[in-house]
Parts: C-alpha cells; sequence; structure tokens
C-alpha cells in the first residue's frame, strides 16, 4: 500500500515530517530476506567424546550449581564417571576450543568432581518400556560389556554377565593400578550397575568354561573380552626368569599377589600400560626405573599427563632405542642389549617409523624387564563362528560379528561384539560407547528392527540424543570479544616424594570453588546458554526472552523467540552470539 | 535562597528547577562540572531524571533527540570541540522541532590546543537553527535555563545558553536560586503534541521531496521569527515572577550616547566599569548588549543604535576570512537604516586572553580618534 499526500499550503503541514496516520500496519519484518535461527550446532567436546557424553550441557550445569542433574547427564550415557573422571585419555580436552585461550577446559576433572560427589548416587533408570521377554549374555566385564548390560538392564532387559577372572572389572581392575583409579571407587561405580539388576558369574572363561552352546538360553550374545594378551619382544632371551608382560605384571599387582621388583627395571614401550608398570614398579620398591621407548616424547602414546607424573616420580624416559637381545644369566636376567633408533618417514600410523642405527649397540644392566608393546586378544574361543581381521573380531557398524563364510551359522543368538577385542580403540572411553552401541543395536535386534543406520564405529551414539546441528564449533566461530584469557584450574596432587611410598591417589580432585571457576571457562560453543547477547544488541527490539522458570541449563531449552513481524535480518544477533548458536536462514519469499 | 555558586553550577541548578527529565552527557573541560552535579542530582534524587552516560558528543546529541522525540525535557552540556563534534545532530533537533535545551561553554577550538574561553565554537553553530542565549553573570545564566525551556516550548525550537570558560564557569558569585514552586508555576510540564509512542506509533523524520522540504524550511523561519518576541514576552513575564525582567538586548547609558560599545557575554559587566568612568568624565558613551544572538534581534539593534555617530564592536571570536561575527551581524541589521552609524569591529582576548578595563578604554580611544576604522576588522593587543 502507498500513499502520496500532497499539502496545498504550508499551513495544512504539520511542523515536522512525519506521518499523520498510525504506522501499526507496517510490520517491517516485511523488509527482511534472511532471518535469525536458534540452532544450537555440535561442540567439539561433544563431538570428540568416544563415550557420548554431553559435556557441554553438564557443565552449563555445573555453573548454575546443578550437580546432581549435571552427574545425571553423564550417566544416562556412562555409568562410569568416577573411573573416567581419572583414567580417560579425555579427547574432549584435545578437540575443546578454550585450548587456544588459556588451556582446555579440565573436562576430566569436571567429571571427576561430579562423580565424588558426597550425595548418594542413584543412577538413572530409563522409563520403564515394554521391552520384549529377553535374555542377553556379556561376556567380559571389562567397561565395554558393563556398559552394554548397564543400558539393557536399564531398558528392562535381564542381563547375566560371565567374568573369566574371580573379580568384576575386567582391565579396570586388573589393568589400571589403584594410584590412579582407587578400588573404593571402582567398587562403588561397578556395585552401583549391578546392582541393578544383573546376574554376574564369576570364574567363567570363555571357550573353556562355557561356550556357544552354553548360552541357547539367551537370545542376544555380547562378546566382550577385551585384549589380555601382551604382544612379545621376539628377541632371544625374552622367557627368561624375570621378564614379566607388562599386562601380567599389572594384573599380579592389582590382585595382591606376591611379586618381587629390581632393583634395577627396565619397561619397554611408551603406551599407558609401559607408565603404570613403571610407576608401579617403583612404588613395588625398584630404585631405578627407566622406559625404553623406540621413538620419541612426540609419539608416546600415552596420556601426558601421566608422563609428566611419570618423570616427577623419578622415572627415566630413555627415548630411540630398542632391546635386541635380553641378557641372562642362570636363566635370570643381568642386562639389555640395545641398539639407538633414528625416526624416518611416517608410517601409516601418520608417526615416523624408528629406524635402526647400523653399529649402535649398547648393553645396560637390568634385573627385570617388563615388555609393555601392546595387546590382542586371544580369539581362540571363536573357532569357526566368527570372522577375524588383524586380530580383532571383525563386526559391522551395529556391533554385529560376522560370521565366518565357512562357518555353518549354528547359533541360534543374535551375536554381537565391541570393546578391544572388536574395535581396538584401546581406551575406557571407547569401550564404553562401544558397549553402549551394542546395546542400542541388540534391543533394536531384540524387537525384530532393522540394523541399519548406525554411524561409523569412530562416532559415539547417545542413549538421549538432542536435535542439535552436526556441524562442529571451531575456535574461529567463537566471539573472542566475550572471553578473556584465562588459565586453566589445574587439580591438586600429592607431591611425588611421598605418593611413590604407596598406591594412594596420585590426584586430589577439584574443590567445587575449582569446579566453578573451571566451568565458567567453558565457550559453551554452538550451545545457547542464555547469556542474553542477542537479547541486548537486537536493534529492532525483536528477540523476546522466553521465562518457562525451567533451569536453564535444560538441554535443548529454547531460551528466546525471534518476533519476525519486526526482525529486519540485520543478523546483529547471530554475528555478536559469543558461541555460534545462531544461524541466518535465507528465506526464499519469491519461490513462494 | 541566595547562594555563592559558579556559573557552571548556576546552569545545573537551572535545570534542577527546570525539572529536566532526560540529560545525557560527555564529559569535557570547562563544561563537566554542569553535568557532574546533575548526575549527582540524579543519583540521590533530588533530581527525578534519567542521566544517560554515553561515548561521544555526537550520541549526547542522539540520546537527547531520542529523549525529547519521547516527550521528555531533555537537557545536556558540552563546549568547543564537543559542540563541533555534535553538528550533524544540531541539525536534526532543530529540523525535528524538539525544545531541547543545551548549555555551552564558550572555549577556544584547537589546535592549538586551548581550553580558555572564545565565542567561535558557538557562533559556528549559527546556522544549525538553534536559538543561542549569550549570558554576563552566573544569575543570568540560571535565570536563561528556566527561560530557556518555556521559549523553547513555546517555539518548538533547540536553545543554546552559552557561557564564558572560566570567567563565568568557574567563577563564584551570588546567585539567588528561586523556589522549586515558582519556578513551577512559570514552567510547566512540557506536554508536546506529537511524540514517539509505541502505542500509538508514527513514521518520523522520513524522505521530505522538493515538494514539502521547503515549507518545512518556511514554518522554522517562522519559529524563529516568533522567537524574538516570544522571548521579549516570556522576558518581561519571568520579571514579574522573579523581580529580574530579561529582554533580547539591553541598552546601558545608551541614551544621546555617541558612541556604543556592542558587547556579549562578561565583557558586559568589564565594559559597563569602562562606560561609567567615560560618562564621569563627560564623555557619552554607552553600551549595548546583545542577549539574543539567534533569532538575531534585528529592530531592537536598529532601535537601539539609531542616532549614534559611532558604534564599537567587540567581538571575541573571528570568522577567519572576514571577521568579527558579531560586527558583521550588527553591520547586516543597520544596512538601510537611515542616519547609519561607523562601525569598529574589534577583534580582542582569543583564546581567553583577558580583557580588561584598560582594554575597553583603548577601544574606546581608537573609536573617539578616528573617523573610520583603519582596518576591516581591528585586533587588539595583538604583539606585532
Amino acid at each position: 500500500m502507498s500513499y502520496e499526500i500532497v499539502f496545498k499550503t504550508e499551513a495544512d503541514m504539520p511542523l515536522l515530517p512525519m506521518s499523520l496516520g498510525s504506522t501499526l500496519y507496517n510490520k517491517t519484518g516485511s523488509w527482511r530476506y534472511v532471518r535469525p535461527i536458534y540452532r544450537d550446532k555440535t561442540s567439539p567436546c561433544n563431538h570428540a567424546c568416544p563415550a557420548g557424553e554431553d559435556i557441554v550441557t553438564y557443565l552449563a550445569m555445573v555453573t548454575e550449581g546443578q550437580y546432581e542433574q549435571a552427574r545425571q547427564t553423564i550417566l544416562q550415557e556412562n555409568p562410569f564417571p568416577g573411573v573416567c573422571g581419572r583414567v580417560c585419555a579425555h579427547p574432549c580436552e584435545s578437540e575443546c576450543n578454550r585450548a587456544q585461550l588459556g588451556g582446555a577446559i579440565a573436562i576430566h576433572s569436571m567429571e571427576r568432581f561430579l562423580a565424588d560427589l558426597p550425595a548418594p548416587r542413584a543412577l538413572p533408570r530409563l522409563e520403564q518400556r515394554d521391552v520384549p521377554d529377553a535374555r542377553v549374555a556379556v561376556i567380559g566385564s571389562g567397561p565395554a560389556g558393563l556398559s552394554c548390560a548397564y543400558q539393557l538392564v536399564r531398558s528392562g532387559y535381564e542381563v547375566t554377565v560371565f567374568e573369566a577372572l574371580p573379580a568384576v572389572g575386567g582391565m579396570l581392575r586388573v589393568g589400571i593400578p589403584s594410584y590412579r583409579l582407587p578400588r573404593d571407587v571402582l567398587n562403588a561405580e561397578i556395585e552401583g550397575i549391578v546392582s541393578l539388576g544383573i546376574e554376574i558369574r564369576t570364574g567363567m572363561r570363555f571357550g573353556e568354561d562355557l561356550g556357544f552352546e552354553d548360552l541357547t538360553d539367551y537370545r542376544a550374545v555380547f562378546l566382550a573380552v577385551g585384549q589380555q594378551r601382551s604382544l612379545r619382544l621376539n628377541v632371544p632371551g625374552e622367557d627368561a626368569s624375570g621378564v614379566t608382560p607388562g599386562v601380567q605384571f599389572l594384573r599380579q599387582v592389582n590382585l595382591g599377589q606376591e611379586i618381587t621388583v629390581g632393583p634395577t627395571v627396565a619397561v619397554i614401550g611408551g603406551g599407558n600400560t609401559a607408565m603404570d608398570a613403571a610407576r608401579s614398579a617403583l612404588r613395588l620398591g625398584a630404585s631405578d626405573v627407566a622406559v625404553l621407548y623406540r621413538r620419541s616424547r612426540h609419539e608416546m602414546p600415552a596420556i601426558p599427563d601421566e608422563v609428566e607424573e611419570a618423570e616427577q616420580e623419578g622415572i627415566r624416559l630413555e627415548f630411540l632405542t630398542a632391546p635386541v637381545e635380553v641378557l641372562t644369566e642362570n636363566g635370570r636376567v643381568r642386562g639389555l642389549r640395545c641398539v639407538r633408533m633414528r625416526l624416518g618417514a611416517p608410517d601409516e600410523s601418520g608417526r615416523r617409523r624408528p629406524e635402526v642405527i647400523p653399529g649402535s649397540d649398547y648393553t645396560v644392566d637390568v634385573d627385570m624387564v617388563i615388555p609393555a608393546l601392546g595387546q590382542e586378544a586371544d580369539l581362540s574361543f571363536l573357532g569357526d563362528r566368527g570372522q577375524v581381521e588383524r586380530g580383532r573380531i571383525a563386526i559391522n557398524e551395529a556391533g554385529v560379528m560376522s560370521r565366518s563364510p565357512s562357518g555353518a551359522d549354528r547359533s541360534p543368538q543374535g551375536v554381537f561384539a565391541g570393546g578391544d577385542a572388536a574395535t581396538g580403540f584401546g581406551t575406557v572411553a571407547h569401550a564404553i560407547g562401544s558397549g553402549k552401541r551394542a546395546a542400542l543395536a541388540i534391543d533394536r535386534y531384540l524387537r525384530g528392527q532393522a540394523l541399519e543406520g548406525f554411524p561409523p564405529l569412530t562416532a559415539h551414539l547417545r542413549v538421549a540424543p538432542r536435535d542439535v546441528d552436526p556441524t562442529v564449533v571451531r575456535f574461529e566461530d567463537i566471539n573472542l570479544a566475550y572471553f578473556a584469557e584465562e588459565p586453566r584450574t589445574v587439580q591438586r596432587q600429592r607431591p611425588a616424594a611421598e605418593r611413590i611410598k604407596g598406591f594412594g591417589e596420585v590426584n586430589l580432585g577439584y574443590s567445587e570453588g575449582d569446579a566453578l571457576k573451571e566451568a565458567e571457562r567453558c565457550f559453551s560453543c554452538g550451545v545457547c546458554n542464555q547469556c542474553d547477547t542477542c537479547w541486548l544488541f537486537c536493534p529492532d527490539v525483536c528477540i523476546h526472552r522466553l521465562d518457562s522458570g525451567a533451569p536453564s541449563a535444560a538441554p535443548g531449552r529454547q531460551a528466546y523467540e525471534v518476533d519476525y513481524d519486526y526482525c529486519k535480518g540485520c543478523g546483529v544477533c547471530a554475528e555478536e552470539c559469543p558461541r555460534a548458536a545462531i544461524v541466518m536462514e535465507e528465506e526464499l519469499k519469491w519461490r513462494k | 535562597m541566595e547562594k555563592v555558586i559558579m556559573g557552571n553550577h548556576a546552569v545545573s541548578y537551572g535545570v534542577q528547577l527546570a525539572r529536566a527529565q532526560v540529560i545525557a552527557a560527555y564529559p569535557i573541560t570547562p563544561q563537566t562540572q554542569i553535568v557532574e552535579i546533575l548526575s549527582e542530582f540524579c543519583a540521590d534524587g533530588r533530581l527525578d531524571a534519567k542521566f544517560i552516560k554515553v561515548e561521544s558528543e555526537h550520541s549526547v546529541m542522539a540520546a537527547v533527540v531520542g529523549a525529547s522525540m519521547a516527550g521528555a525535557r531533555a537537557f545536556t552540556a558540552t563546549s568547543s570541540h564537543g559542540l563541533a563534534l555534535m553538528h550533524e545532530v544540531l541539525h536534526w533537533a532543530a529540523g525535528g522541532r524538539l525544545p531541547i535545551v543545551m548549555a555551552n561553554v564558550n572555549r577556544a577550538m584547537g589546535p592549538g590546543w586551548n581550553v580558555w574561553t572564545e565565542q567561535t565554537d558557538s557562533l559556528a553553530q549559527r546556522d544549525t537553527g538553534w536559538m543561542q542565549f549569550y549570558c554576563e553573570t552566573n544569575q543570568e545564566a540560571l535565570d536563561t535555563v528556566i527561560q530557556a525551556f518555556k521559549i523553547a516550548e513555546a517555539v518548538l525550537l533547540p536553545v543554546m545558553i552559552v557561557l564564558d570558560a572560566f570567567v563565568l564557569s568557574h567563577t563564584m558569585e551570588p546567585v539567588d536560586i528561586p523556589d522549586q514552586a515558582v519556578v513551577d508555576g512559570f514552567l510547566p510540564l512540557y506536554e508536546p503534541e506529537f511524540k514517539l509512542d509505541p502505542g500509538d506509533p508514527h513514521a518520523f523524520y522520513g524522505l521530505v521531496t522538493p515538494d514539502h522540504y521547503m515549507e518545512l524550511r518556511y514554518k522554522m523561519h517562522q519559529a524563529m521569527r516568533d522567537a524574538v518576541q516570544a522571548t521579549q514576552r516570556i522576558g518581561a513575564q519571568f520579571g514579574d515572577v522573579f523581580g529580574r525582567p530579561y529582554d533580547v538586548v539591553e541598552k546601558y547609558r545608551i541614551e544621546d550616547a555617541d558612541i556604543v560599545l556592542v558587547t556579549s557575554g562578561s565583557i558586559t559587566s568589564t565594559a559597563r566599569v569602562v562606560v561609567d568612568a567615560w560618562r564621569a568624565n563627560g564623555h557619552k558613551v554607552g553600551l549595548l548588549k546583545m542577549r539574543l544572538f539567534r533569532p538575531f534581534p534585528f529592530e531592537a539593534v536598529r532601535e537601539a543604535l539609531a542616532g549614534t555617530r559611532k558604534v564599537a564592536v567587540i567581538d571575541r571570536n573571528i570568522s577567519q576570512g572576514h571577521g568579527g561575527i558579531f560586527a558583521a551581524e550588527v553591520k547586516s541589521a543597520l544596512y538601510g537604516a537611515s542616519q547609519q552609524p561607523v562601525l569598529f569591529p574589534f577583534i580582542i582576548g582569543l583564546g581567553g586572553r583577558d580583557v580588561t578595563p584598560e582594554s575597553i578604554h583603548s577601544i574606546l580611544n581608537h573609536t573617539q580618534s578616528h573617523d573610520m576604522p583603519a582596518e576591516e576588522s581591528i585586533w587588539m593587543e595583538v604583539k606585532k
């Protein structure tokens, strides 16, 4: 609509240029061709977490003091926050955008803080659903097996877990020393899971005490047997007395068996098992512990914090060296002959391949050698039922075991596999994610639904997914005008001299103040945390707060509403948003 | 109630008594004290007004424009470079017919950097459509603030009240502060005919084509013309209520004078003393004080200077390439008058240099001893 008004004389005119009629008819949103939409994106921490935790949400809950809600948010996806808060390699922190402005958020410390809250823990049970009357067998009580059992039992299935060892927990119990993961923490988390109604049968080694044919009462089986065998050094003298493979050594330590160490110990390898073995040997009385690694510090697969703590405790790291012979005397270790290495071209893992420097042989005197080069699974129980690929059980994206082409399909059950025995990812968080994936797949299998549409094994899955844009927010997307450089809050530790006297916990965790301070540092990448910046900046005053009274960190809650009758699509809200939680969407009105 | 206060605070008390509702400001020497004490009044409740801090004078004027559009009685104060930065929005305030009142403390423009008094800053804004009053004393500053709101709201034009840096702004004088109740009776609350109102929205200040633009400017011109009478009417009314009448100009011992000094601002007080001295010696000397500069009071100036032989205009300002601005304006008023006096244009006291009784004596001596001015502009006390 348009008007043309012509005044005959100046006396008819108003004093100032203004419309004499009301402008209420003119809803100026019609000038817009793009519009702002509140759309949460994916934070890099959430994207990186192999266990599929909703980290950005629980950090927001901590900023508001809603600790129990934050803990429940973790427990939806992962029944082991106390374990993961201590031993996870935290790939979430490697991806954290805060890394470039004062250091990554110490997510593992936050998780531990929440897990250690003194309030009694109530594991969140899913709303009781109508599930098929079916029993599921889980083979292995490590993190993959228990994660799977936990999610299934929460849904209402009957689950039995079979464990070869006399104690439950798998590598959590027999692989990780108690100075990193105290037994009471582990026991509490396992008891919490088991108390949901899981039947546990220990001392049942699959392939020896138990076979597929004994599981006919179970409509699905989840194989999560882990990797229990240490890789061999493949050098002369390896079988001498005083050479103890890392996994075996740690199992003895962790089960409280009598061991004599040292006094001079050489640990071979650069991973977490090597660090755990070295630090355990030190605590058992070894006077000189060296870690020999054939590559350099940069290529070490161990968690950098673990390496640093080992060095603080006096463990020597020797890089670019590899044993070529275990020297023996009367069948006992007396030393190592080693060669110096140098780094060549990168191999398929992307790390530079170590090469022997000819003629660089040297010998060292040691009393004990602990090879910790990695582990493999003992899959002899499979027979011809399943396929083995690169030493691991072959599975598809739903975790379904690939049947051997030669083996007849004799199993009445659906057979699923996961954890290190199938994926080889080698971390607790991956194992937990893998167990959850299997639980989700088994649930669908037992309902007769198709097992399609699962993401790649490298991606995580959620029990309680949020509807968010899969785009991962990067540092460049953050509006740095809103954030100052603030240092990461480091948890307290016992001094090295004190902690090597025993197996008491090294890290002391966060105070509440530490946790609040650290949570406040979070950018909340891509996730609206109701900072009101858009609301304040909108030049048309057309953004309105929706005050529902609900806790503001409730996942997926929309906090603002745009009045599109007046929004001009200027984009100031999206441009200013500190955390890229608003997108501008083109409105193709002319196509209507 | 009488108080001994600075010129800046005289302005502040005037604003308080006028019950301004919105004050926006950005600090600048020598004005800052005006809004400093007003901010305290706002904070402690002595004045029920919204005080808006902004990041520049341009935004200051934008803020008071917005406040005035919404129907609030709005005030600000500035000086020199601050005023210059407002320039664009000064036009907006006038064209928008907004009765804003602003105090400008005269300060020289840089460079050279200078905080002392000179009128060039305010006179450079003479074509923006703002009324301008030049004050002689602290009392006049207070009284003019109160009158300014009443005049501005009567003719719907913004008003600038001008006072000299330091000579008035920072100098203590006894000032009578009227009773609030009496001021309330003189100056009722502002009730605009049009204002920004979310309940009754109108479009303001949009495009005006050549079909109508000229008429809008003609209406401003009429308002300016009416403002002379409004100033006289309201000045007289102020005299009735408060005992201190005001006019657009003030004539001092001007009857039968052969030489009339034309002054503005605080130089007037100095010139009064010198006029009295020359009168005492039998010289027929008088004084015309210019109070209202915009609109220019042509009739009052012509009437005052009719029959005088010589007029000496004292300008503490300079329009480079022309001369003293008051001189040029007085000259234009006299054009075509019968018995035109000879006009002697003096430039003096730039950048805050003191203008003393001796300075005025020199000006009168020069005027008396010459038939015609020796130069287009006579620069006094320049170190040559």
